[in-house]
């Protein structure tokens, strides 16, 4: 299970009356092995809301749950994928997808056969024995997916991974994550601010004005996708070409621009 | 061999044909100031057959070498986990830090005088001064060290549940260990200097005491083999703690790349 809960959450970084404003009466529930993006641009929040699922803040209002039980620190039972890699870069390929697993104290045997299952999905077998520094920004951040997903966490978290990728990458990735979101679901919690590739990849998607961060809007992407068969679709320009998917994706623009052109009048 | 060694053969080379020419070949400097290479060499002679100083050369270069490594070793024995704990928690950093800044200003040789007063001229006195000289560094090279840890590398240590020895061993001391080696050599540096300036003061071996009495007996060839001595001697532990080093980083190119 792996469901997300925030229940009137907020976050004020500093002191509580004078302090920075970051979150405001967030609601939000995720649903078990769903696929939840929140788009918006950056400094409005986004990211907070993600490091609080993973334990690395906490807020100062309301709270924030996973199946009932309020977070306290991190845990691998909500694995995180970093906007900067943030691998070890002492450790080769393998050890950096190792040492979660031998923190969760899984036998040797079982480690290997799980290893070279996601290194195979990824596409990394021949990279096992080099240090990062040695991959491409693209390959690097494969890694650090293979080092979350293999822990097979109730919870995935992304935060913006595909930033600090070049295009071409970056694209090559979301049909990956797509891939294997597909073959094998979790709940995840993508933070973006492109709004493309929060159409493309969730199920549903919060729409994040800027700060005070609270969420204007909750569209479900999962039933139009569904019922006009986006999956059928091998390349994402295709999709990005349909008609309901360029419809939601100028509703969500003009979400988020309304709410900039409102605070500059 | 890399053009860059034989250009460093050549320099030593023109080096020593000018300090020939100078002393023996000229006679422009005389020898009663600087040895000429024949003095030198019979000087070494002297030195390693009969013995000077209270012993012959291997003594003296075991003497020294010794307490060198010995005393390196305890101060980063003592040097790196505490600058793992001070770069780790700010309250050990809040109370370690101002005892360092109160030494820190004292140079190591000024420790001396009390470290003779309390422990004579024997091997303990020079082990103390040795040991406050190379702590230092070691401990704030390497508390730079784990502060320079990239944040993001450390959130995914706790997201991975990481437990805490693991911790040390997997993340703060290979994170930290680029500029702690960089401290390593600043200690091992001030180590070579400190016992040398130990032993002038006062000791029954080792290359200071050779450097004192020969000083003594206005014997300039065996100042030289002194000073060569110790030359050769600390060329040859940084080349050990370099190659140490290079095992070490192996993952860090880059960085190893930048120091050339």
């Amino acid at each position: 299970m792996g469901v997300i809960q925030f229940q009137d959450v907020g976050k004020i970084f500093g002191p509580k009356t004078s302090g920075f404003k970051a979150l405001q009466d967030i609601n939000l529930e995720i649903r078990d092995k769903e696929f939840v993006a929140i788009v918006g641009p950056s400094g409005c929040g986004k990211t907070t809301c993600l490091r609080m699922v993973a334990g690395l803040d906490n807020p100062t209002a309301g709270v924030v749950s996973v199946d009932g039980t309020p977070i306290k620190r991190p845990g691998p039972d909500r694995a995180v994928v970093f906007q900067q890699f943030a691998l070890f870069p002492w450790k080769t390929v393998y050890d950096n997808i190792d040492v979660g697993l031998r923190n969760l104290n899984v036998a040797r045997r079982e480690r290997e056969a799980r290893i070279a299952d996601i290194l195979n999905l990824m596409n990394l077998t021949q990279y096992a024995g080099h240090f990062p520094h040695q991959l491409s920004g693209g390959m690097q951040q494969r890694v650090a997916i293979a080092r979350a997903y293999v822990l097979d966490p109730d919870v995935l978290l992304m935060d913006e991974p595909f930033g600090a990728l070049d295009a071409q990458t970056r694209v090559v990735m979301q049909e990956e994550l797509v891939r294997l979101a597909r073959k094998n679901p979790r709940t995840v919690l993508f933070i973006t601010h492109a709004v493309e590739e929060a159409v493309y990849l969730a199920d549903r998607v919060a729409i994040m004005p800027r700060a005070p961060g609270r969420i204007k809007e909750v569209r479900d992407i999962a039933a139009i996708r569904n019922a006009e068969n986006w999956d059928s679709h091998e390349k994402i320009e295709d999709v990005m070409d349909l008609e309901s998917f360029v419809h939601l994706r100028t509703h969500i623009w003009r979400s988020l621009r309304e709410e900039k052109a409102a605070q500059h009048a | 061999m890399p053009r860059r060694v034989l250009i460093g053969f050549v320099t030593i080379l023109v080096v020593c044909i000018l300090w020939y020419g100078m002393t023996t070949g000229l006679g422009i400097i005389p020898s009663g100031r600087f040895p000429s290479p024949a003095e030198t060499w019979s000087a070494l002679i002297h030195v390693s057959g009969r013995g000077y100083g209270g012993g012959d050369l291997a003594i003296h270069v075991y003497t020294s070498l010794r307490l060198v490594v010995l005393g390196f070793l305890f101060a980063i024995a003592t040097g790196v986990p505490l600058g793992l704990l001070m770069g780790w928690s700010r309250r050990a950093e809040a109370f370690i830090n101002p005892i360092f800044l109160i030494i820190r200003p004292i140079p190591p040789l000024a420790w001396i005088p009390l470290a003779i007063l309390w422990l004579g001229l024997g091997d303990a006195a020079k082990m103390m001064v040795i040991w406050f000289s190379a702590f230092v560094p070691s401990v704030i090279n390497t508390y730079a060290g784990v502060r320079n840890i990239d944040r993001p590398v450390l959130e995914a240590a706790y997201m991975l549940g990481m437990p805490k020895a693991r911790f040390v061993t997997e993340v703060l001391v290979p994170g930290a260990s680029p500029m702690m080696f960089t401290g390593l050599r600043l200690s091992l540096q001030a180590s070579w200097t400190t016992l040398v300036a130990a032993e002038l003061v006062g000791a029954f071996y080792g290359i200071g005491r050779v450097l004192n009495v020969a000083q003594q007996d206005l014997y300039p060839g065996m100042i030289l083999v002194g000073m060569i001595a110790v030359a050769i001697l600390g060329w040859s532990t940084t080349k050990a703690l370099g190659m140490a080093e290079q095992r070490a980083l192996r993952w860090n190119t880059a960085a190893l790349a930048a120091r050339g």
